[in-house]
């Protein structure tokens, strides 16, 4: 059958507007944007002397490959199972405390891993740390306690910090589900396990499914956590390319084949994700019964307590803890203040705008692809709205890597200004604008925009005085996402950033990596304040924090 | 609740004293220039100092870690107070292709490395400028560049430390070629490949004892289990606390680890009659082609091979200065007493490529 311009633009749901040129131009250029890292990678390492493929795959490629997985593979498991426990544990049980713990599982989102990763390593290095001492120390001789370093402490400190994704959204999920689903399982003879299994478990399915997607891609981009616990992945060993090596042609193949696993990662989740939809009639809705826990009750109690300590008020309070004793010491404070070329303020001042412009630009720039795809439905629009998800799939180094090579190109009067760190946050966490000015436009009926223009607005009018202002709560979550997962980011930075341009992130990597605990604690800990403030926003919009569910 | 709203309230509170932090922070820079000039004796910090002339951004890239630079730029910006000077520090190789990719459109002034075959390898790509300072008579002429490229600052000698409380002086190896031993498997800890003084190492081996066997060595330490750590800070805190028993350093990292009170020794390798001799190698500088401050980047190398500026190498970082006269740090073992391994810079530099294939091929991390 012959394919005509009409069957790509004709709406797949029966809707005949028209499309406006303006709108796919502007959605178009976007998707164009995200795709220049994407294809200059493919480019460069389809353009790779043979003999760099050849020495890569005979002692490298295998190994990476084997390790990231690994390493993908256990997180997110851990994540599942940690996040999915936790949800059920505050959402359906009568826990104690279940409202603060509520919202401090969630918190761990606004601790970089790789800052949760230097604390749990200064406390349990292998004969050195501050727990084995202070063991020592009362028991008087050496105790062995199990190492944060290589392939478990990986697996461990970054489950601690993803899990949270998991949490949230199975916590939404449980929130939303209709107890009278499980209440006629049970009714029909299941018991409360098989209930579980059968009924709850496949409704809370998307959900876990984006966390588990959120959390396999993090952990491919992550570079802090894996090389700061000596495990080698991907994400580091093109970071140690690009830093140990003239040659880039090697870190281009390693990111290539990095690349192409996110989007068949990204590409499964789509897969699955679009075959199965849960319908749940919206009338009747009423919260799940608590379960009591019973004799179990303290047991559990302990449990997320030890995950909520681990992940959260462990590393607030040694971050804490070290920040006082730089503010104690005259010497550490001054090195603190004058550290980097231009002083402390500096880095504050650098990772809010950056960040700041990061997320008003993706918001900006998700705009048109979003009303594209969700108002003009068609394939052409629903493809560029999946293509701007491949920021996901562009680990921080695989941008940098792209960026610094493009702009001192084709815009040198860019190159080595802070906007190329700024460009870099863009592209990499646009997925994230993307999807929430989608969900922010989706629940906004188009019949007021159509009512806008009866009365006589143009389109543009329209836009602004109705579209925009209606979905501006959306559009703020989605620019407190970027602005969160911008305040966070190492590894593009560290190689992006121009002389003398310094981030809290960078500060405290650099710090940490001499060894300098207790200057980087005040840092880490802004930094940590700084992403606390969009995530309570976000985590209000979530309305984790509503006493609204039944005690 | 009550949770959220102390968070909320934190959070503002944070904001706002970073808001006002940039202003504490420049006066704790300006108190210390005051205090530094005043002790000079001069009453007001600007205008009796030799750097009036002296304006604008100064933008040094370099390959030692920023605390091993941070204290000399501090001390050069007392002397020069008008200019402000960035500084981007990382390994020596990423800077030297940042210098690369730049040609056309130099960013950096000053370029510092850790070893001399990166600055003779980008001098011969015509990256530096010539400048000769006037005290450079005092250093030993084998550490001028080619066409006075760049200059030597600094030498480090590669050692063997070993924490004391689990080996022996007598134990511990007396020869890099001993770390292949099977008796200290999974024990050792060296840097990766990234890691400029270790890339020099290996560069230098391949001169003197060919491909075949630096492949060899190299193997064998795979094999041994050797741990490769991003950089020798982390090697000499983890010999220091005795996570590993032997780590391959330079020899300013077993000072360094000594001074913070661990139990740490120290061997100067292949001594012995046929071995290869101890290892060194030097820091240099060198201005880059295109440099937009001349001036400041002038004074920075003039300031650098200064009496100040090596004394400051020597007292805080334990190296060996290359100028005549200026005394090494109380403590530090001279290397007069050795007999150092002979590598030709150009030549190391010319074969610094294959020294990277080999390592990728070896599959060293």
């Amino acid at each position: 059958m012959q394919r005509t311009l009409a069957y790509w633009f004709v709406a797949s749901t029966g809707r005949k507007s028209p499309t406006s040129p303006w709108l796919a131009i502007a959605a178009g250029l976007t998707a164009l944007f995200v795709a220049i890292p994407l294809v200059y990678i493919f480019f460069r390492a389809a353009g790779a002397e043979p003999a760099a493929w050849q020495r890569l795959l005979q002692a490298r490629l295998w190994q990476l490959l084997g390790n990231t997985l690994l390493l993908v593979v256990a997180v997110t498991c851990g994540a599942l199972v940690t996040g999915v426990s936790m949800a059920w544990l505050t959402e359906r049980t009568d826990l104690p405390g279940r409202n603060v713990l509520r919202a401090m599982l969630a918190l761990p989102l606004a601790i970089p891993a790789y800052i949760g990763g230097i604390v749990h390593l200064a406390l349990l290095r292998p004969r050195g740390g501050l727990i084995l001492l202070a063991l020592e120390e009362i028991i008087g001789r050496p105790v062995a306690t199990p190492s944060p370093l290589g392939f478990w402490g990986a697996a461990f400190i970054l489950t601690l910090f993803t899990y949270p994704y998991v949490y949230l959204l199975s916590g939404a999920a449980f929130r939303s589900l209709h107890a009278s689903l499980e209440e006629a399982a049970r009714s029909l003879g299941r018991t409360p396990w098989q209930t579980f299994w059968q009924v709850t478990l496949p409704a809370l399915r998307p959900g876990l499914m984006a966390g588990a997607l959120l959390v396999a891609l993090d952990i491919l981009a992550e570079y802090g956590t894996v090389a700061l616990l000596r495990y080698e992945t991907f994400s580091s060993a093109i970071f140690v390319q690009l830093a140990g090596r003239y040659d880039r042609s090697a870190a281009s193949v390693l990111s290539a084949v990095l690349v192409i696993l996110a989007i068949l990662i990204l590409w499964a989740e789509l897969r699955v994700q679009g075959q199965r939809r849960f319908t749940q009639i919206e009338s009747n809705w009423r919260p799940a019964i608590r379960i009591t826990l019973g004799k179990w009750r303290w047991s559990a109690f302990l449990l997320v307590a030890s995950v909520v300590s681990a992940s959260l008020l462990v590393p607030l309070g040694v971050l804490i803890g070290w920040s006082l004793q730089a503010f104690a010491d005259p010497q550490t404070l001054e090195a603190v203040f004058r550290a980097g070329s231009r002083g402390f303020g500096s880095f504050v001042w650098n990772s809010l705008w950056t960040s700041l412009l990061a997320a008003l630009l993706a918001t900006a720039l998700s705009l048109p692809v979003a009303l594209l795809s969700v108002r003009y439905p068609s394939r052409i629009s629903r493809f560029i709205a999946r293509f701007c998800q491949v920021g996901y799939a562009l680990p921080g180094v695989v941008i940098a890597l792209s960026l610094v090579l493009l702009i001192n190109r084709t815009l040198p009067f860019l190159y080595a200004t802070p906007l190329v760190v700024v460009l870099a946050y863009v592209l990499r966490h646009m997925p994230q604008a993307v999807r929430s000015s989608e969900s922010a436009l989706n629940q906004l009926s188009p019949s007021l925009e159509e009512a806008a223009r009866t009365l006589g607005r143009t389109p543009l009018q329209t836009l602004f005085q109705v579209t925009l202002p209606l979905i501006l709560p959306g559009l703020l979550a989605g620019a407190a996402l970027v602005f969160l997962t911008s305040l966070k980011e190492l590894p593009a930075t560290l190689l992006l950033r121009p002389p003398g341009f310094d981030t809290l992130a960078v500060r405290v990597w650099v710090w940490a990596g001499e060894g300098f605990y207790v200057q980087a604690a005040p840092a880490a800990l802004i930094l940590v304040l700084a992403a606390a403030l969009p995530l309570s926003f976000l985590l209000r919009q979530e309305q984790i924090f509503s006493d609204s569910s039944i005690s | 609740m009550s949770l959220y709203r102390f968070l909320i309230i934190l959070s503002i509170l944070v904001w706002g004293l970073t808001s006002c932090a940039p202003a504490p922070g420049a006066q704790v820079t300006a108190a210390v220039a005051t205090e530094v000039s005043t002790a000079v004796g001069s009453p007001t910090p600007a205008s009796e100092t030799s750097g009036d002339d002296i304006l604008g951004k100064l933008v040094i890239y370099s390959g030692r870690s920023e605390a091993l630079i941070q204290p000399v730029i501090d001390a050069f910006k007392t002397k020069h107070p008008h200019v402000e000077i960035l500084l981007k520090a990382g390994s020596n190789s990423e800077l030297a292709n940042a210098l690369l990719e730049e040609a056309a459109n130099p960013v950096a002034d000053v370029f510092i490395t850790t070893e001399l075959f990166t600055v003779q390898s980008l001098a011969m790509q015509d990256v530096f400028q010539s400048y000769l300072p006037a005290e450079a008579d005092q250093l030993p002429p084998e550490f001028i560049g080619p066409n006075q490229t760049w200059i030597g600052l600094t030498r480090r000698a590669r050692v063997i430390m070993y924490n004391s409380e689990l080996v022996s002086a007598q134990e511990a190896p007396k020869s890099i070629f001993e770390l292949m031993d099977a008796k200290w498997k999974g024990q050792i800890a060296a840097a990766g490949t990234t890691n400029g003084s270790m890339q020099a190492q290996i560069a230098a081996m391949r001169q003197l004892l060919g491909e075949q066997a630096t492949e060899e060595w190299l193997k064998g330490l795979l094999a041994n289990d050797v741990t490769f750590f991003g950089g020798h800070t982390d090697v000499r805190k983890a010999v220091g606390s005795g996570e590993f028993k032997i780590g391959l350093v330079n020899h300013y990292y077993f000072y360094l680890q000594q001074a913070e009170g661990s139990p740490v020794g120290v061997v100067f390798p292949d001594q012995g009659e046929g071995e290869i001799g101890l290892i060194t190698n030097a820091t240099a500088a060198g201005i880059v082609k295109g440099a937009h401050n001349l001036a400041a980047a002038q004074a920075f190398m003039d300031f650098l091979i200064s009496p100040e500026g090596q004394n400051l190498f020597a007292e805080l970082n334990y190296e060996y200065p290359l100028r005549a006269g200026v005394p090494l740090r109380q403590g530090v073992q001279p290397l007069d007493g050795f007999r150092l391994a002979a590598v030709d810079v150009v030549k190391a530099a010319l074969d610094f490529e294959a020294t990277f294939d080999l390592m990728e091929r070896v599959g060293l991390p």
